[in-house]
């Protein structure tokens, strides 16, 4: 993990970034040298097809798997060739995940499902800071009422916003985002995407991931991808 | 068909993905399979199939039982004019015959073998079904008092003592200085039944006549031997009390006459009973069948119990692509059948290797076990074995497929298809889980803790100093070649000069005149004159080398002398344990015993006690004389990595004398493991059991641990996105399984101590310190297959990037 001088804001920097699927008799090229930068207060979003490759970048963004080629800085660190332990180091402290199928654990309250990355972290933090912290990002998605329920007690847009308090209890420098309202009503679906605007208002970093052209335009930057490339980047070649 | 051929070939491709499963099933049902189909095969010779003797249930072994004025049998053996006057005048067997079990030298070969010699009368071959290979059986040319020197080998006899002699008819075989001309070689296929010994197989069949019974035995009415049997076959349905009322007065009455002049015998009576061959040949056998069987079965429901573990995990990763099958119209049964064309592989490919295995399983029962185990010559793979493979393998096949299809929930099929995440079609209890791994745990501990418990205690025995050496040591019996023995000085002087002659070869250190250390013994009705207390120590006769050569320790005292041995000196060396009890307070050395007879003998010496295996108490009182120089067992010591054949020996002897043949020469090491043979097969099986246990227990936590984790993936994929290192999963799966684990070993204490209750008198002796050590060994060997378990099923997880335990199929 090597720090190399970069922009105190840029929050993401991918660089000639690639992706080879390999079966024995086929390579299918799921991304093709993908530039993407992402600074601190974005809220970007990635939309296309399917298949054409959101989901693979969404994962390599988040340390979920390895590109085959290019070069990947998180907050200027390079993370474009770590082991697993030391991805799950920089996933715990730089990234929270919003998931699709919010991926709650069922055995777990509310409280213990979000404090669990806080469990994981390197620095070990007293019971007292955690439960400071949880209930604030409680308090963030308005869920702090239902500390102690299991999640299949609640609502799916209920799920999703612990789910989205869990990805922030970290502090994260981003969250990446995977269709956050796919399994949701459109009415929860509005309550969850008005927190992540709300969360990005107040400072927070956004990535998602969505094929829902009227969520997508909620961000500031859009990016489309096609056939594992992006097609138009207008506002980022301005930023840089 | 096609579609059969269809669905096998599916099953051959699914299977072959997953190499590590199709080698754990197959070690595992081809083992206990293996296992159960030789205990079966095992159990039905014993008990289920016929003997090979034509109207096997019309054959019965005559029993002589001779009992005291109390009604107590003393023995269960002829006497030689009881036998012969049965033989002659009983009318209930319309055929019988006589049997005589001895061991004679070969003197007419050079390597001069002992052989097991059996001398019948001419009906045994008919009774019998004895067929003949080539030349003739006995005929009423060998009827009893014919004394026509013929004799018939065994085909064994024939191939490896003659070399299959096409030219053998006619030729000559000399047993105790007669000539014998062989007129038959016996088939291959006939199994002798074991009516004396079991596994005891005989080599030579001769006529009755010539048998060992000296002349004025063969007249004497007091004297009983075991060696000598009656059989018969009756015509009549009899039964067999009908059978002991006639036979009883016939033999009791004639005793009773011709004893009538011994006071001894006053008030004993002779009772005959009818055995039938099968009841006499499996004596007790059929329950140690009943005990392997159980056994066997146990392991076998262990083996299915982990195996099911293993396919209901196997099921819960295939749960996408059985569902995708349902999804395109399978009905439950053609996905039964789906199942059941892979179930139906892997317990055809399990039998094969049973199959294997039970032949080697055969192979192993008659090589070891044919002394213990009557019978074990007829097993191999037969249509019983055939038949309950197939019916096992069909079974097995079905349950398992049965198993895995009825886990399949259809209701939740569609769940399963449309989204990855949550809700899975197969479920099996987090409750029935945790029950799986808490018993597998508790039989485990407790199996391996008894297994590894009888593997150390043989090895401590098999370790055990015995108090003397066996290493470069022979020992030899020499048995006199004709009827009659020499006189004892003629006996001296050729025993003196074998003696000197064995001593000069080169590869020979020293000979002395005795037995072997480790039997040989007889016991001594002894008197201790001082007190008049009553001792029966075990006694032998030994020249003055003796201890000095198998290195038993001398504490007290003198050794004899060379003057002792040659004069027969009235004197004694005891071992400690009989020193103390002669004398508890002092010296044993000076006091005087008496053998009985006149004159006593003076202890003066004492040795150490030696530990013999197989003895049953811990302090045998010994005592040692000297011998006779005309002594005929002797002790060879070798010099260090030599070695010396019979057929030396054999040189040695005939360049002496010819009045005398090898009986036997083996080494004392030999022999110590033949005492040792019941703790070496401890050992062994104890081992083996135990490592198969080990192996089984790996793989059931193994299968219900996979199918755990297998559910939890998803759980897991969440875990590592939010930055959980491996080492944080290890210990999740660690921590949650903990409390099953050592609720496990915490029950097999309780099962530990039930056992302990119930059979405290015959365990009381194993029960020591050293159990705990032994019982920590256990279980920190369990506790290690349990990490393994929590472990490796984790490992796809964990070493792979995240996404792939996130997805809903790679």
């Amino acid at each position: 993990m090597s720090e190399v001088t970069a922009n105190i804001n840029t929050k993401i920097k991918m660089t000639n970034i690639s992706k080879i699927f390999e079966t024995q008799e086929l390579e299918t090229h799921a991304l093709r040298s993908i530039d993407l930068e992402i600074n601190a207060g974005d809220y970007v979003s990635i939309s296309g097809p399917s298949g054409c490759g959101k989901s693979t970048l969404l994962s390599i963004l988040g340390l979920l798997d390895m590109p085959s080629g290019g070069e990947f800085y998180i907050e200027g660190i390079n993370v474009t060739d770590l082991s697993l332990d030391e991805a799950a180091e920089i996933r715990n402290s730089k990234i929270g995940f919003i998931f699709q199928s919010f991926n709650l654990i069922d055995e777990l309250s509310v409280f213990d499902n979000v404090a669990l990355p806080l469990r994981y972290s390197k620095d070990k933090l007293s019971d007292e800071a955690i439960k400071k912290r949880v209930n604030e990002c409680l308090e963030l998605v308005a869920m702090s009422h239902r500390v102690s329920h299991k999640p299949n007690q609640l609502s799916g847009g209920q799920q999703q916003r612990i789910a989205i308090a869990r990805a922030l209890v970290a502090n994260p420098a981003i969250l990446l985002v995977d269709e956050p309202t796919g399994n949701l009503d459109s009415k929860s679906g509005d309550q969850v995407m008005d927190v992540l605007e709300k969360l990005n208002e107040n400072g927070t970093t956004i990535c998602m991931v969505t094929h829902d052209p009227r969520y997508a335009d909620m961000a500031r930057t859009q990016l489309k991808l096609l056939d594992g490339s992006i097609l138009t980047t207008p506002e980022l070649k301005a930023a840089v | 068909m096609s579609q059969f051929i269809y669905q096998q070939k599916q099953a051959w491709v699914s299977l072959k993905k997953n190499p590590g499963f199709v080698a754990t099933v197959l070690a595992t049902m081809g083992t206990t399979l293996g296992a159960l189909l030789c205990i079966l095969t095992l159990a039905y010779v014993l008990i289920a199939k016929p003997l090979p003797y034509p109207e096997q249930d019309n054959l019965h072994l005559v029993v002589h039982h001779i009992g005291d004025s109390k009604g107590e049998t003393n023995a269960s053996s002829f006497t030689y004019p009881g036998l012969i006057h049965l033989y002659k005048n009983q009318t209930v067997y319309d055929k019988s015959a006589l049997i005589y079990y001895d061991q004679d030298v070969l003197t007419s070969v050079d390597s001069q073998p002992t052989l097991n010699t059996l001398y019948v009368t001419p009906q045994w071959f008919s009774l019998l079904d004895a067929n003949i290979h080539i030349g003739r059986e006995f005929e009423a040319t060998e009827a009893l008092d014919s004394n026509n020197p013929v004799a018939i080998l065994t085909y064994d006899t024939w191939v490896n003592e003659f070399a299959a002699d096409a030219d053998i008819l006619n030729t000559k075989v000399t047993f105790k200085g007669v000539s014998f001309n062989v007129v038959g070689i016996l088939k291959q296929s006939f199994i002798e039944p074991a009516l004396s010994t079991t596994g005891l197989k005989s080599q030579v069949i001769l006529p009755w006549d010539y048998n060992g019974m000296n002349e004025r035995d063969r007249e004497s009415w007091g004297n009983i031997s075991s060696s000598q049997k009656f059989i018969g076959k009756i015509a009549s349905g009899a039964s067999l009390e009908q059978i002991s009322q006639t036979l009883t007065p016939l033999i009791h009455d004639t005793w009773r006459e011709k004893v009538a002049g011994v006071e001894f015998f006053n008030g004993w009576k002779i009772n005959m009973e009818a055995v039938p061959f099968k009841k006499q040949i499996l004596g007790d056998s059929t329950n140690t069948v009943y005990l392997l069987l159980a056994g066997v079965i146990g392991l076998v429901l262990i083996a299915c119990a982990n195996i099911s573990n293993l396919f209901i995990s196997r099921t819960a990763e295939q749960q996408r692509q059985l569902s995708i099958h349902a999804a395109v119209g399978a009905t439950k049964g053609k996905l039964f059948k789906t199942i059941f064309a892979e179930t139906g592989l892997l317990m055809f490919f399990s039998v094969v290797i049973a199959l294997m295995i039970a032949t080697v399983g055969f192979f192993v029962m008659q090589e070891f076990l044919s002394q213990r185990l009557p019978r074990v010559d007829e097993l191999m793979i037969n249509w019983v074995t055939l038949t309950s493979a197939i019916m096992i393998s069909l079974l097995f096949a079905l349950f398992f497929a049965g198993l895995s299809s009825r886990m399949i929930n259809y209701r939740a099929l569609n769940l399963t298809l449309q989204s990855s995440g949550k809700g899975t079609g197969i479920q099996v209890s987090k409750n029935i889980r945790k029950f799986l791994i808490i018993s597998q745990v508790a039989v485990v501990t407790s199996l391996v803790f008894v297994n590894i418990s009888l593997f150390k205690d043989s090895v401590n025995t098999i370790n055990q100093d015995i108090g003397f050496h066996t290493d470069n040591l022979m020992y030899t019996t020499f048995s006199s070649a004709g009827a009659t023995r020499p006189e004892r000085d003629m006996r001296k002087q050729l025993m003196n000069e074998v003696r000197e002659k064995l001593t000069a070869l080169p590869q020979v250190e020293q000979v002395v005149q005795a037995s072997s250390p480790l039997n040989g013994f007889n016991l001594w009705a002894t008197t201790v004159v001082a007190t008049n207390e009553r001792f029966t120590p075990e006694a032998k006769h030994i020249d003055q080398n003796y201890f000095n050569m198998i290195g038993q320790t001398l504490i007290e005292g003198d050794l004899f002398t060379a003057a002792d041995v040659k004069d027969e000196n009235r004197v004694a060396i005891v071992n400690e344990a009989f020193a103390n009890r002669i004398s508890p307070t002092e010296s044993a050395i000076g006091k005087q015993l008496s053998f009985g007879g006149n004159g006593n003998t003076k202890v003066i010496g004492v040795v150490k006690s030696v530990h013999i295996p197989g003895d049953t108490e811990e302090e045998i009182l010994r005592a040692y004389v000297p011998t006779s120089l005309a002594e005929n067992s002797m002790i060879i010591k070798l010099k260090p990595d030599a070695v010396i054949t019979r057929e030396q020996v054999v040189s040695v002897l005939t360049s002496v004398t010819s009045q005398y043949n090898i009986f036997e020469l083996e080494s004392l090491d030999a022999q110590k493991s033949q005492l040792l043979f019941t703790q070496y097969t401890t050992a062994i099986t104890s081992a083996v059991l135990a490592v198969i246990t080990f192996f089984l227990a790996a793989i059931g936590l193994y299968g219900i641990l996979s199918y755990s984790t297998q559910m939890r993936r998803f759980e897991i994929g969440t875990r590592l996105a939010i930055g959980a290192k491996r080492s944080d999963l290890i210990g999740l799966i660690i921590n949650d399984n903990l409390s099953s684990v050592i609720l496990g070993m915490i029950l097999s204490i309780f099962v530990l101590a039930g056992l302990y209750l119930g059979f405290s008198e015959a365990l009381a002796d194993y029960i020591n310190l050293m159990l705990l050590t032994l019982f920590i060994i256990t279980i920190s060997l369990i506790s290690l297959i349990s990490l393994f378990a929590c472990y490796w099923p984790l490992r796809p997880f964990i070493n792979r990037p995240a996404i792939h335990s996130l997805r809903g199929s790679d």
